[in-house]
């Protein structure tokens, strides 16, 4: 049979979200891999930027509504740096504890959702089905399941009562048993391991060079964790284990995940039973002082960084939102280098990839370096001009 | 047979419309179960018949490019083979078409759904299609070799080609498949394999190539292709209760009458289930597996162990056993 | 060799033993709507507004991320307190823009609340209550 090129995406039940993937195939052979992620740009860098900075906090909130704490916190750490307000110690332990619950439900999803793409939906309902304990308890901590709205500048919004910390406590011992429970059965079904050992290799080195981070890059054995090589919220004074695995392929980044899971439901024990007494907010001023930051999160995706730039009013200047599936697109296209058809759902699901946290659009001339953006009728004209070339229409 | 009861036989029971009934029965009790083994709830009684007329009611597209008629015939034909593959299992007893070697039609019937599956992708002009057609016809040549020798067994035991035969020569109780346990798993799984139902559910690996070979089949095409489906699927199972669990026959019962009609079918109807039931529990508890792994475990693994299941049938026919 | 150091061979249907469980046992499934689903307390429903309560000053519209509160003409005297204020708007919220951060519910100076989110459940199931207040 001739190439052909199969069009994966922009809608394709193995994609959650739009994304287009042009795959030349020989056979079942993929020769070569095109993508295009911006199909969910929203423009919410620039909505950011008309809003005052608590309606901006809960409009990049919005960006994600898996990993919405992490956008949210990023974002209010950030501001509160510029702004020279600190946070009580029982609001940095609410905000770390609430991250952590994220980061479990995060991960449990993400194993689901592998399990689906292998046709594996036994597992991808009992992952879920477990996944609700952690959901119920989001539910009671912050009222919601998604896009929790915890945060205020200055703190958290809510708190975390006694009768709910036992609650919460006996959720999680159940959960460490199920965690338990997934660890083992990774490790011994047959066919979970034919379809994730070897596949979408990536070597430590490489891994690096594409800028992959998260439980991406931990899987090829790169030990970089932003909770403790550049502590925030409470991640300073609590226990906290990185997971890496030296396995390097789609099975190593599995390896990371689950282990993650047993990790943060311990880290979650150790916040609710060691939980601070006092105030969850401090008052935080109406205006930023002019100045910029780089803010960083572990997400449960990896590396987000948040670059605020205020200049003295009540609104920001320029937020700029790094995403860690941006970054991590490009170990895609590396790994699925001379694998088949079949791999393509199980190497994309394997960096567990977020949409909507994805699209940018800036323009760089690679020859001179020099950065621009375009004005809205430039782009609108350039758009016109491209698909009309494109189409052959004149 | 006088010709009103061939008639009633033909469309009525076991024929058409009891067809009909069972294999959205079959569907149903599949799902039902697949839920459950998942802590679901799983669908109700009438959700097949109700997918099925609902299917009806959709509009019909034809790509362009693409023989309308083609493809409107194919799983008409599809359905026409694997019903009438059905006619030869015996279900209260021998069926009336039953005739010498009829093991060996029903088996070439139920190989022509995978070919026209096959042709069907391939003409849709679609490179999912195209795709999923190609790695149906791939798996097409891995099990069914294994299914054809697992069938092989039971007949060399009986010696004889005829369906019906088989089933008495097990009326005694000693039911094929405890002389040839082997034999029975590799049938199963080469027939899981040939329903196309996970861990081999590659043709249509919903995740890769949106529905394979089926991606362009629409409303009343795609409801005739999986009514044609689901008859396959109970045609399977009854064949298999035929060959190695005795079929409609009960050890130590006598058949006769209307009575013992009655309870031939009762058994057969229960046996048929405990089959569907395994065929589900494999459906839930793995994972698909690629095609190039199913190639090379087909024949390393499922093939040697039928033969090697054969090889013992010939050897305890020799000594005279049982 | 004790039971740690053996490690346990790689087989397919790892998860046969739970599903057996499961098969004969209750779904998992919660069945709503012929079952009510348990909310907990502090759960972000739908947004009322307390008519008797609200007196104009609207906070809650200028404090919204979403800006779904309109402030809409309505004259009415409303005891604050000891003392009796007549105000001049209320507070119209549109739900399909709403997002129950519950900001509005923290800047509202009256006491009980004159908006506030509530515990139920549904949100609008008639084009008429798509609009509260």
């Amino acid at each position: 049979m001739p190439e052909v090129e199969l069009p994966i995406g922009p809608q394709h039940p193995a994609l959650k979200e739009p994304v287009s993937f042009r795959v030349l195939v020989d056979g079942e052979r993929i020769v070569r891999l095109d993508l295009d992620v911006s199909y969910n740009h929203r423009g919410v860098e620039k909505g950011a930027e008309g809003r005052e900075f608590p309606k901006a906090l809960y409009l990049i909130e919005r960006i994600c509504g898996i990993c919405s704490h992490a956008h949210a916190t990023n974002f209010a750490k950030g501001v509160e740096a510029l702004m020279g307000v600190t946070v009580p110690p029982r609001g940095q332990w609410i905000r770390t504890l609430v991250a952590e619950l994220e980061r479990l439900h995060s991960h449990l999803l993400w194993l689901g959702v592998l399990a689906h793409e292998i046709g594996y939906n036994t597992l991808f309902m009992y992952t879920w089905r477990d996944r609700e304990t952690i959901q119920d308890l989001l539910e009671e901590i912050s009222g919601n399941r998604v896009n929790y709205g915890m945060n205020r500048l200055g703190g958290v919004r809510r708190d975390v009562s006694d009768d709910l910390r036992s609650r919460a406590l006996e959720g999680l011992r159940g959960l460490a048993d199920r965690a338990g429970f997934y660890s083992r059965i990774i490790r011994e079904e047959q066919t979970l391991l034919v379809r994730t050992r070897g596949v979408g290799r990536l070597p430590r080195d490489r891994a690096i060079a594409l800028g992959a981070v998260g439980p991406t890059a931990r899987g090829s054995g790169v030990d970089f964790d932003v909770r403790r090589d550049d502590p925030y919220v409470a991640y300073g004074d609590v226990p906290l284990h990185v997971m890496t695995s030296s396995a390097s392929d789609v099975f190593g980044r599995l390896e990371v995940r689950v282990r993650e899971i047993e990790e943060s439901v311990r880290l979650c024990t150790h916040l609710l039973e060691n939980l601070p007494s006092g105030d969850i907010a401090a008052k935080a001023p109406r205006v930023a002082p002019q100045g910029a930051y780089v803010s960083r999160y572990e997400a449960p995706r990896g590396e987000l960084v948040h670059y605020i730039r205020t200049n003295g009013t009540d609104k920001a200047d320029r937020v700029s939102v790094r995403t860690p599936t941006l970054a991590n697109w490009l170990s895609v296209v590396e790994a699925i280098q001379g694998r088949v058809i079949a791999d393509i759902p199980v190497v994309v699901a394997a960096i567990d990839p977020c949409l909507s946290c994805t699209s940018r659009t800036t323009f760089v001339d690679t020859g001179t370096g020099d950065r621009s953006a375009m004005e809205w009728d430039d782009l609108v004209a350039y758009g016109i001009r491209y698909y009309r070339e494109r189409e052959g229409l004149p | 047979m006088s010709a009103l009861v061939l008639a009633l036989y033909l469309f009525v029971f076991p024929g058409f419309l009891f067809l009909l009934g069972f294999a959205w029965f079959a569907e149903w009790w599949d799902r039902k179960l697949l839920a459950r083994l998942q802590h679901r709830v799983g669908p109700p009684f009438l959700q097949p018949f109700a997918d099925f007329v609902k299917l009806l009611s959709k509009e019909n597209v034809v790509t362009e490019g693409v023989s309308a008629r083609l493809q409107a015939a194919l799983p008409l034909v599809a359905f026409a083979a694997v019903a009438t593959a059905f006619l030869y299992v015996p279900l209260l007893g021998a069926s009336p078409f039953g005739a010498p070697g009829d093991l060996v039609l029903v088996l070439y019937l139920l190989t022509l759904p995978t070919i026209l599956l096959f042709v069907l992708g391939w003409t849709s002009r679609n490179v999912f299609a195209r795709i999923g057609a190609v790695r149906a016809a791939s798996q097409l040549f891995v099990y069914e070799v294994p299914f054809f020798l697992a069938c092989l067994g039971p007949a060399l035991a009986a010696e004889t080609w005829a369906v019906a035969d088989v089933v008495n020569a097990q009326a005694s109780g000693l039911w094929t498949f405890l002389l040839q346990p082997l034999g029975f798993a590799v049938a199963i799984v080469a027939l899981q394999a040939k329903l196309e139902r996970t861990p081999f559910d590659i043709p249509e690996a919903e995740t890769e190539l949106v529905a394979g070979p089926l991606t362009e089949i629409t409303g009343r095409k795609l409801a005739i292709w999986n009514l044609a489906r689901d008859i396959a699927l109970v045609t399977g199972a009854a064949l298999l209760v035929a060959l190695y669990l005795g079929g409609p026959t009960v050890p130590g019962v006598a058949l006769e009458g209307l009575a013992g009609a009655a309870i031939g079918f009762g058994a057969f109807f229960v046996k048929t289930l405990l089959v569907l039931a395994v065929l589900a529990a494999i459906r839930a508890a793995v994972g698909r597996i690629r095609i190039d792994q199913l190639v090379t475990w087909g024949w390393a693994v499922l093939t040697p162990l039928a033969l090697a299941q054969i090889a013992i049938a010939i050897v305890l026919r020799g000594v005279g056993w049982p | 060799m004790t039971k740690e150091q053996r490690e346990p061979p790689e087989r397919p249907g790892v998860l046969l033993p739970e599903m057996a469980r499961h098969l004969f046992g209750r779904p998992a499934t919660q069945r709503y709507p012929a079952e009510r689903i348990p909310v907990p307390k502090g759960f972000r429903g739908r947004i009322e507004v307390s008519d008797e309560h609200c007196i104009g000053c609207s906070k809650c519209a200028l404090v919204c991320p979403t800006d779904c509160i309109e402030m809409v003409s309505d004259e009415r005297d409303v005891a604050m307190g000891a003392r009796t204020v007549h105000r001049k708007k209320k507070p119209i919220v549109h739900l399909m823009s709403c997002i129950r951060c519950g900001l509005c519910e923290e800047a509202c100076p009256t006491d009980p609340k004159a908006i506030y989110l509530t515990e139920a459940f549904g949100g609008a199931y008639e084009r008429k209550d798509v609009v509260v207040g």
